[in-house]
């Protein structure tokens, strides 16, 4: 961990355009669950909400994150002036990871605690199980999403097609598609700690353990990946 | 000022003289430009003429998008069913997300390549304004969106006919989902290329995209899920429908053909409604695309 590289990663998150959208998506989040709690009684919503929290909002901001801290300095080729700094280069990887995944932590997992309570303040079990679950389920997004930008420049697109295309589209129609989802993983754990959430029928063991290793994984691969790096031209 | 594109036959050019034969063919003028602009946009898009690695993206993203009709095309032949499993018009509702990464990520290759490499001066260096450069780029960016929404209708549309289905009944169908598809591809078109004109990024600017469409739609499905319940408010549905290009789409198509949607536009008021919202919104996106390239041959 490089506190210098950390804190660079950490303004390239937050720029005004980026930070803008990434702080939009929670945002419209919350507005949304407090407008449906003040127009309708009971706990209607939640469901509605916390997946559209787990599904969308979560993948999006973390790749947003993600992506961010590797991207466009692949993109623009000033990766090059980092690499060249006797820095190993698995150290670049973590503390690239570490700004990606506060960022996620803070607009991806805290919103998704603070919703259900916003829509239901009767059961704040519930609310912390979700917001542990969106953290696992943050941390591999995060980290998966860290090794596609060290892999490919269309780590965006790729990432989009997983959570939307894989995730979202064939996951609802192909249920197998659970085991590897990283969505899904996040809301077993959520289940685990809180019966209030459905059930998903992975094991929590099974979801935890695959997280940590897609988690561990991606960002030692990122590591690796940025010990071998190519500079390709534009297309 | 004279025009330097007219070098004379004499030799005689403007700038310099240096002794070199000048061009004395036909000089073609700003329609022209504009023209071979939009058919270039429209190949670029798909990644033709660009290298092979840009061509994976785009055609693997239609591949899959028309890979359920060529299935719906198999299990009607073999099947022997006497009408289509999915409608014309839902094919683009369900394939939405396809749709939007397809659009997200080919609006940049259009937009934002010539702004972030500043190339765009030897684009306006010529004689076509920088409004006409704007519509070029969405002329192609939309031919490019209509393509990935109606190749999947005339595959369907085909199958019915050779599997020898109601042709009248088949082609209205066809007909309201070839509608449907412009109005969808118009404002499609028109936000991801003010998305990737304002943010030069790539990256950031698909996954914006993306944002706006599929947040925006996930609100709206929410909000229409709780309103068209039992004892809810269906008029709160229709109105949050207007807020998202897939919503307008998906109201619309329920309302015009059997698909089904939660909270359709239930008055003849609310259906031009959503049409007047979805091509206001097109219309606006086309405006501000003029003003930001205005801006840049200014500037």
């Amino acid at each position: 961990m490089n506190r210098t590289i950390f804190r660079l990663s950490a303004q390239a998150v937050a720029g005004r355009r980026r930070g803008l959208v990434l702080l939009l998506i929670p945002v419209a989040l919350l507005v949304l669950a407090v407008v449906i709690r003040l127009l309708t009684e009971g706990d209607v919503g939640v469901d509605a909400t916390v997946g559209l929290g787990f599904s969308l909002a979560l993948p999006l901001v973390s790749l947003l994150a993600a992506t961010a801290v590797l991207g466009p300095e692949v993109d623009d080729g000033s990766i090059v002036y980092l690499l060249a700094k006797p820095v190993s280069r698995h150290v670049i990887a973590v503390s690239k990871f570490a700004a990606a995944w506060l960022t996620t932590m803070l607009l991806g997992a805290v919103p998704l605690a603070v919703a259900p309570f916003v829509l239901d303040a009767s059961d704040p079990a519930r609310a912390v199980a979700l917001g542990v679950g969106g953290a696992v389920a943050g941390t591999a997004y995060t980290a998966l999403f860290l090794g596609l930008a060290a892999l490919t420049r269309h780590a965006v697109v790729v990432g989009l097609l997983y959570t939307l295309f894989w995730e979202g589209v064939l996951g609802s129609v192909l249920t197998g598609v659970r085991w590897l989802s990283v969505g899904a993983w996040g809301h077993q754990v959520a289940h685990a700690l809180s019966s209030a959430v459905s059930d998903l029928r992975i094991s929590s063991g099974y979801a935890v353990v695959a997280a940590v290793v897609v988690t561990v994984g991606t960002v030692w691969f990122t590591g690796d990946r940025l010990r071998s790096f190519t500079l390709r031209g534009d297309e | 000022m004279s025009d330097p594109s007219e070098a004379t036959p004499q030799g005689r050019s403007v700038i310099h003289d240096l002794g070199y034969r000048p061009y004395t063919g036909q000089r073609l003028g700003a329609g022209a430009i504009a023209r071979s602009l939009v058919v270039t946009g429209f190949r670029n898009a798909f990644g033709l003429g660009r290298s092979g690695r840009s061509k994976v993206l785009p055609f693997v993203l239609l591949g899959l998008n028309l890979l359920p009709a060529l299935i719906v095309g198999g299990v009607m032949a073999f099947g022997g069913l006497d009408r289509l499993p999915i409608g014309y018009a839902e094919y683009a509702s369900t394939t939405q997300v396809l749709l939007g990464v397809f659009v997200a990520s080919q609006a940049p290759v259009l937009f934002s390549r010539d702004l972030r490499h500043g190339t765009i001066a030897l684009y306006l260096a010529r004689p076509l304004r920088s409004g006409a450069y704007a519509l070029a780029r969405w002329a192609s960016l939309l031919a490019a969106t209509l393509v990935f929404l109606v190749l999947p209708i005339v595959i369907l549309y085909a199958v019915a006919l050779l599997t020898e289905l109601d042709v009248s009944d088949q082609t209205r169908e066809a007909g309201i989902a070839l509608g449907l598809a412009v109005l969808l591809a118009l404002s499609l078109a028109g936000v991801s290329g003010v998305i990737a004109s304002w943010s030069t990024r790539r990256g950031f600017a698909v996954v914006a995209t993306i944002a706006l469409l599929v947040v925006a739609n996930g609100i709206v499905t929410v909000v229409q899920g709780i309103s068209g319940e039992e004892g809810g408010r269906p008029v709160v549905g229709e109105v949050a429908g207007l807020f998202s290009p897939y919503s307008l789409y998906r109201g619309l198509m329920a309302a015009w053909t059997d698909a089904d949607a939660p909270t359709p536009p239930s008055t003849t008021g609310m259906e031009l409604a959503y049409v007047g919202v979805l091509v206001a919104l097109s219309a606006l996106c086309v405006g501000l695309l003029v003003a930001r390239y205005r801006r840049e041959a200014t500037s």
